[in-house]
């Protein structure tokens, strides 16, 4: 299932360049001040090549930033 | 035992009489003292920092700000011309505004000396002082304190005032016992536009409160909380640290904190400062410094709120204050959000920006939390965080650990009194820094409090 704010049925339009195969909805682990996160993301299945687009990158890890702005 | 001195020399006041003195840190092993002599009084040797982590490693460089306003001509020097003058190197982040200087405790150790007997600020003297703010700090965050600020019969009004200055926080700090004890207030203050208070709060039992306040105060502390939760207050809890008498306490009110949030936004501890009258000095047994109570914070913790998240500040001097950022996950399972760096890997940074972000961050944390927006907690396990459910958990659940350092007569390092962004407005409508303002000889003189 497409989390809201993680991925958009646009992105699993795009193929991994190098495999010519659509990319997939999976987990994955992202790691941040030794700590690991998981979320569903947009990932080639044969390389493992993770899609962040620009929705991605300028909401919810924006958001994360965000929680982790210290003063 | 290596003594040498670590750092270039800065310059201090004398406790007996007053005057400026140079000073110099003396390294003893890992622990650093503050070294003064007075050529009348003598030499002075205080405890300033002890054991790891380092205190030439904990620095964050920072290129000079200065005043919004820096009205206060420079007569005398440091720190004889505070209003501000333009020696400073810091804007205002914190308005410490005294509405009162009656109180209804007594307690041991009180910075503004309060105790029964008083007065009150007028709400058009208050009105006054809130435009002569606005004049020489712009945009603060604003902090109405005593005496116990909670007595003052219009104090809905003058947060009203606060907000109607165009003040976007302000926050209370207050012993609570009216806020315990009067259910309507809490919900009064909120509906007039009080954002959060910032609650004496000594210990998870009564002892504490028995020694530094003169009577068990455990409950009704926690009937302010409640009282606060009800109606949307944000809460930070403020220990004052001694040694011998709560120290030990430092574990559970973080443990209690975690039960409290999201109610409880974060925990603001306060190592005790001598001000006052002292017929001798304080003994350095009698100090807790900034690393051993991040060591203290780590150990009684059993490692929860680990010390390596704990950083310099990016607006005040850096040895006046730690500060960490953790989220609740669930109780027993917290994380840092924050993690300290080291020096060697950061430019300096402006002093203005770091003022400009703590305003910010503590206008945003110390606020309370989104309401009807809390997640359910996290399994109490370990393994990979669902990112989705994180943020919508930080959105509560973070809670701000920090101290700060006041500087007494014994302490004092100019230095770190010109990097000050808490003022305290003089009834006159200066803002001095609220060491100085706070500042007294062995003797209990006055630099600057009326």
């Amino acid at each position: 299932m497409i989390q809201e704010g993680f991925a958009s049925p646009e992105d699993l339009r795009w193929k991994c360049r190098r495999c010519r195969v659509h990319l997939e909805l999976a987990p994955v682990t992202v790691t941040y001040l030794d700590q690991e996160f998981s979320a569903d993301l947009p990932r080639c299945p044969v390389c493992g090549l993770v899609l962040i687009s620009e929705d991605l990158a300028l909401g919810k890890m924006a958001e994360v930033e965000q929680i982790l702005e210290d003063k | 035992m290596n003594a040498q001195i670590s750092n270039p020399q800065t310059e201090s006041l004398c406790p007996d009489c007053l005057q400026r003195i140079p000073a110099g840190y003396l390294r003893r092993d890992q622990d650093v003292y503050l070294a003064k002599t007075c050529p009348v009084h003598g030499t002075f040797e205080t405890v300033i920092w002890r054991g790891p982590p380092d205190f030439d490693a904990w620095v964050r460089p920072k290129t000079p700000g200065a005043p919004v306003f820096a009205g206060q001509p420079m007569d005398h020097g440091c720190p004889f011309d505070c209003g501000l003058c333009p020696e400073h190197r810091q804007r205002t982040c914190t308005t410490v505004v005294e509405i009162t200087t009656r109180c209804n405790l007594d307690c041991a150790f009180c910075y503004a000396d309060s105790s029964g007997a008083g007065s009150d600020a007028t709400v058009p003297e208050v009105d006054r002082l809130l435009a002569a703010v606005g004049r020489g700090a712009g945009q603060c965050n604003i902090q109405l304190s005593g005496g116990e600020p909670s007595l003052h019969p219009d104090l809905a009004a003058i947060v009203e005032r606060v907000r109607r200055h165009g003040f976007t926080f302000v926050q209370l700090n207050t012993n609570g016992l009216l806020l315990g004890r009067q259910p309507d207030l809490a919900r009064t203050l909120k509906d007039a536009g009080l954002d959060s208070v910032f609650l004496q709060f000594d210990g998870t039992d009564d002892a504490a409160y028995r020694r530094l306040r003169g009577r068990p105060l455990l409950a009704v502390k926690l009937a302010a909380v409640n009282a606060c939760a009800a109606a949307g207050i944000g809460v930070v809890l403020v220990p004052t640290l001694v040694p011998g008498v709560n120290t030990h306490q430092v574990g559970a009110i973080l443990d209690l904190a975690v039960d409290l949030a999201p109610a409880v936004r974060g925990v603001h501890f306060q190592p005790v400062s001598y001000f006052g009258r002292w017929t001798r000095p304080p003994a350095d047994g009698d100090r807790l410094t900034l690393p051993e109570l991040m060591r203290a914070i780590e150990a009684q913790t059993g490692g929860r709120f680990c010390a390596t998240a704990f950083h310099p500040p990016g607006c005040e001097h850096a040895r006046c204050s730690f500060s960490g950022q953790f989220l609740v996950l669930a109780p027993g399972r917290i994380i840092a959000l924050s993690r300290r760096t080291t020096s060697s890997c950061c430019p300096p940074a402006s002093a203005e920006a770091g003022a400009r972000q703590a305003i910010a961050y503590t206008a945003r944390q110390w606020a309370p939390a989104p309401q009807g927006q809390e997640a359910e907690p996290f399994a109490p396990a370990g393994g990979p965080i669902c990112l989705e459910t994180f943020c919508h958990r930080a959105r509560t659940h973070t809670l701000s650990v920090s101290a700060m350092a006041f500087q007494d007569a014994w302490t004092l390092d100019l230095e770190r009194l010109r990097g000050c962004c808490i003022h305290v407005a003089h009834p006159d409508g200066r803002l001095i820094p609220f060491c100085a303002y706070n500042l007294t000889g062995r003797d209990g003189r006055r630099l600057y409090r009326p």
